[in-house]
């Protein structure tokens, strides 16, 4: 496991740390028996093999932290690598929801100056670019000078890319824009980061800002559905954001318009791997599922939707840990049936993780399957 | 001497020393806490050979440990010095089919070796609720059993050879394959329930058995548990053996059915799970059995409609014990008093007598567990922030584990002592404790072997 490095902004504010109270609501971690039900299907455990990176392990840091032990780097190792799956939570019997303890102790520990290296380059990345890359590029340079002169300054409807689509798989954005374009959908003028490496890691108050921007743009939009093809943001907008948001999925939005979409059928057999944060996070199962049974047949992974194991992407354990991040993807890649063309998924983060395990299989987003119908 | 440099030596980077590491195995799912200066992650028998031995040599104390999923604090290293991480020795290593029998190391977790042996149409039957995630090394260490014991028997009738490491490091074999022996003494059984104070289980050779064709499952409503219990008195005596026979007070039913109301559970009553197995007929002829006995004394009596209906009624009994916290996020349950068993026949005493505990010490509890083979799992759930709520439920608990004994029966039927149940042993064993205590000193001179345990 790569060793997690105290930032310097820790070593700054050591005794403001200790002097900081450790504030967590007690039930949330006292809901914890210890059965050591969640040490069964922690893919992070799996992988790493010592207790502390299991989730009973991770509750029992925090339960310790709560009664008075001082923050230190000592637990970032435990508490980093949590990429906040959820499959715990899914099977906790006391129904403790172990993410949102594990997050509201990573702000507990920022506060604390108690951070990592990486978590410390994440957040400068995205609070002075507006993005998670540091990328300085215009976030729509995926679109001609053209394209983006003719883009409606007004609509109820607004596709949020996201970071990764913006930067890194733009040929995701166009292809999901092409589409959204035929219902009305435009771009906000200014997008930035929607915050969910931010507050996953811990920086609540950083998240607040740009959360607020991104608001204030769409409200100049005046869209009230924002429709997105990012698991993470869509976790993010859903349920982080206000509530007087309308989010959507970009494959709940394909499964409500399949028939003014005309997809032709594909002699195609797929998979799909469930994003933690699409699927057991908001329970997005069957919409997925849906749209690709309309072009193509559908043959399930070995665990699926609750069941569904992480690609090892998300809770900022990639960019901290990319060893266990690797390990975890290679692990689901085992889970893929035999016999299929694609491996089809409705998140950039794991379509990344999940190429970077680089099993036989090609490793696609729903929006390019829907591509191909289309052609 | 360097003991950190030294158990490096051994096991390399799968030692730990950081403070986080130490407090998560400073634990497990009792309420036994007491902190190790070592945590080693074994990977095979000549490691933890050489690890007992240095302990022995400097006299510092190891602590086997698993999963962690006991609730008597086994694992616990009550007296520092190391802990010992089995989970990584985690192998099958032969499946012999034709001896019915397969070979395993420790740390193989009991719900995945029957994933490999299903396959092979058997299985391994001891099934303890934390099946999903408890270790067969655990399993034998705390002869552990589980709602299928009132038929198949609890962990001691499957174990035919353990490799065991002994205190000063010496690795001996306690049996063969044999299906008999009668030279010598049983060290096998010896050591299984042991609690890893007289050795430390590396390699064990399992009897399986075949997976029975079919399982039918009736669901008894009655009037109050104590009739409950009477009616599985009754059972037994007509000479019918379900493979499971559990309870599930109104208090327990309450819980499950405002978890999932969808649940084919009666809606009142205190209920009693009779599972029957074998081939279509027996089970048939036996789940017609026991509607026939227990009619009379039932409220609703009637047969699972479907194997998903089964299903969903044995993964929602699984978790039962912590599901209180899912409807009142001020109520966490403590597992204390939790284990106790009587004869058969005392049941219904037991019943009575646990529900008046509940009532004198004002804690709200759930009653379930095998009541065919009489062990009763009392949960009673407190609010953690509450001390008088934990005063109350260390007296309750004590009040329940003397009367297990008054009543001729045991306070541990199938999670262990550790050093949760210690104290009441010497009531329990009376003479016989002092066999133990010489057992232990003859196996394990110097006590670095889980000190602290089986109130020896």
């Amino acid at each position: 496991m790569k060793e997690s490095r105290v930032s310097k902004a820790r070593e700054k504010s050591e005794t403001k740390g200790k002097e900081l109270p450790f504030e967590i609501d007690p039930r949330s971690v006292y809901k914890c028996v210890q059965c050591g039900t969640c040490r069964s299907v922690c893919p992070v455990f799996d992988v790493v093999g010592w207790e502390s990176a299991n989730t009973r392990g991770r509750m029992l840091i925090i339960k310790s932290l709560l009664e008075g032990r001082p923050p230190s780097e000592d637990v970032l190792s435990s508490l980093s690598t949590c990429t906040t799956c959820g499959i715990c939570a899914a099977k906790c019997p006391a129904g403790a929801n172990p993410p949102d303890v594990v997050e509201a102790a990573r702000a507990q520990l920022v506060k604390c100056g108690v951070t990592t290296e990486a978590q410390e380059k994440l957040k400068a990345a995205i609070t002075t670019s507006g993005n998670s890359f540091g990328e300085t590029r215009s976030r729509l340079h995926w679109l001609s000078d053209k394209e983006r002169s003719k883009l409606p300054e007004k609509s109820d409807y607004v596709y949020f890319v996201g970071c990764f689509d913006s930067y890194r798989y733009p040929e995701f954005a166009k292809k999901t824009f092409e589409v959204l374009q035929r219902f009305g959908v435009t771009l906000l003028p200014d997008e930035q980061c929607c915050a969910s490496p931010l507050l996953r890691t811990g920086f609540r108050e950083d998240a607040e800002k740009i959360m607020e921007h991104n608001l204030e743009q769409i409200r100049k939009v005046g869209a009230h559905t924002v429709i997105t093809g990012c698991a993470g943001c869509y976790t993010t907008l859903k349920n982080n954001y206000p509530e007087e948001l309308r989010v959507i999925s970009l494959p709940e939005f394909l499964a409500e318009h399949l028939e003014e979409l005309n997809l032709k059928r594909l002699d195609l057999t797929v998979t799909y791997h469930d994003p933690c944060h699409l699927g057991r996070h908001n329970k997005v199962y069957d919409p997925p599922r849906k749209v690709i049974q309309a072009i193509c047949t559908l043959k399930e992974m070995k665990n699926i939707k609750e069941n569904s194991r992480c690609c090892g992407g998300g809770g900022g354990v990639r960019i901290g840990y990319p060893d266990i991040s690797l390990k975890l993807a290679k692990k689901r890649i085992e889970d893929v049936p035999e016999g299929v063309d694609y491996i089809v998924t409705s998140c950039p983060l794991c379509v990344r993780n999940l190429r970077d395990a680089a099993g036989d299989v090609e490793v696609i987003d729903i929006i390019e399957l829907v591509a191909m119908a289309l052609e | 001497m360097d003991i950190t440099a030294e158990l490096r030596k051994i096991v390399g980077e799968r030692l730990s020393v950081s403070p986080s590491e130490l407090y998560c195995y400073s634990s497990d799912a009792s309420q036994v806490k007491g902190m190790p200066d070592y945590v080693v992650r074994s990977k095979s028998t000549d490691e933890v050979s050489r690890i007992v031995r240095l302990a022995y040599e400097n006299e510092i104390p190891v602590t086997a440990r698993g999963a962690g999923t006991g609730l008597a604090g086994g694992a616990v290293p009550v007296g520092g010095g190391i802990v010992l991480d089995m989970s990584g020795m985690n192998r099958i290593l032969e499946i012999d089919i034709d001896n019915i029998q397969v070979v395993v190391e420790p740390g193989i977790i009991q719900d995945t070796l029957n994933d490999a042996l299903k396959p092979y149409g058997f299985f391994f039957p001891p099934n303890p609720g934390s099946s999903a995630m408890c270790t067969i090394g655990g399993m034998i260490a705390y002869n552990a059993s589980g709602m299928r014991c009132v038929k198949y028997g609890t962990t001691r009738n499957y174990v035919r050879d353990l490799e065991v490491v002994l205190a000063d490091g010496t690795v001996i074999h306690t049996g063969s394959k044999m299906l008999k022996s009668a030279a010598g003494y049983d060290l096998t059984q010896l050591i299984i329930g042991s609690e890893g104070t007289l050795g430390i289980v590396t390699k064990a050779s399992l009897k399986i058995a075949p997976l029975p064709k079919i399982r039918k499952l009736v669901i008894a409503s009655f009037k109050s548990a104590e009739v409950a219990g009477q009616a599985v008195v009754k059972t037994f005596s007509n000479g019918v053996i379900p493979s499971a026979c559990e309870i599930l007070d109104r208090v327990s039913l309450q819980v499950l059915k405002r978890c999932d109301p969808e649940l084919a559970l009666p809606s009142e009553g205190d209920v009693i799970l009779f599972e029957v197995d074998g081939t279509e007929n027996s089970a048939h002829e036996a789940a017609e059995q026991i509607i026939e006995v227990c009619s009379p004394l039932a409220i609703s009596i009637k047969l699972a409609e479907s194997e998903k209906e089964m299903a969903d009624i044995w993964a929602a009994r699984k978790l039962v014990g912590a599901a209180v916290s899912r409807l009142d996020p001020t109520k966490t349950r403590i597992y204390v008093g939790e284990d106790v068993g009587v004869p058969i026949k005392k049941i219904p005493e037991l019943l009575r007598r646990a529900q008046e505990i509940s009532e004198k010490f004002n804690l709200p509890a759930m009653k379930y567990g095998h009541i065919g083979d009489g062990n009763l799992h009392l949960a009673l759930f407190i609010d953690v922030l509450n001390k008088d709520e934990w005063d109350r439920l260390n007296r309750a608990a004590d009040m329940i584990h003397r009367t297990a004994i008054e009543l001729g029966g045991t306070v541990s039927s199938e999670h262990g002592v550790g050093a949760a149940r210690g104290q009441y042993m010497e009531a329990q064993w009376g003479p016989a404790l002092e066999v133990m205590r010489a057992i232990k000193k003859a196996l394990d001179p110097k006590g670095i072997l889980n000190p602290g345990k089986l109130g020896l």
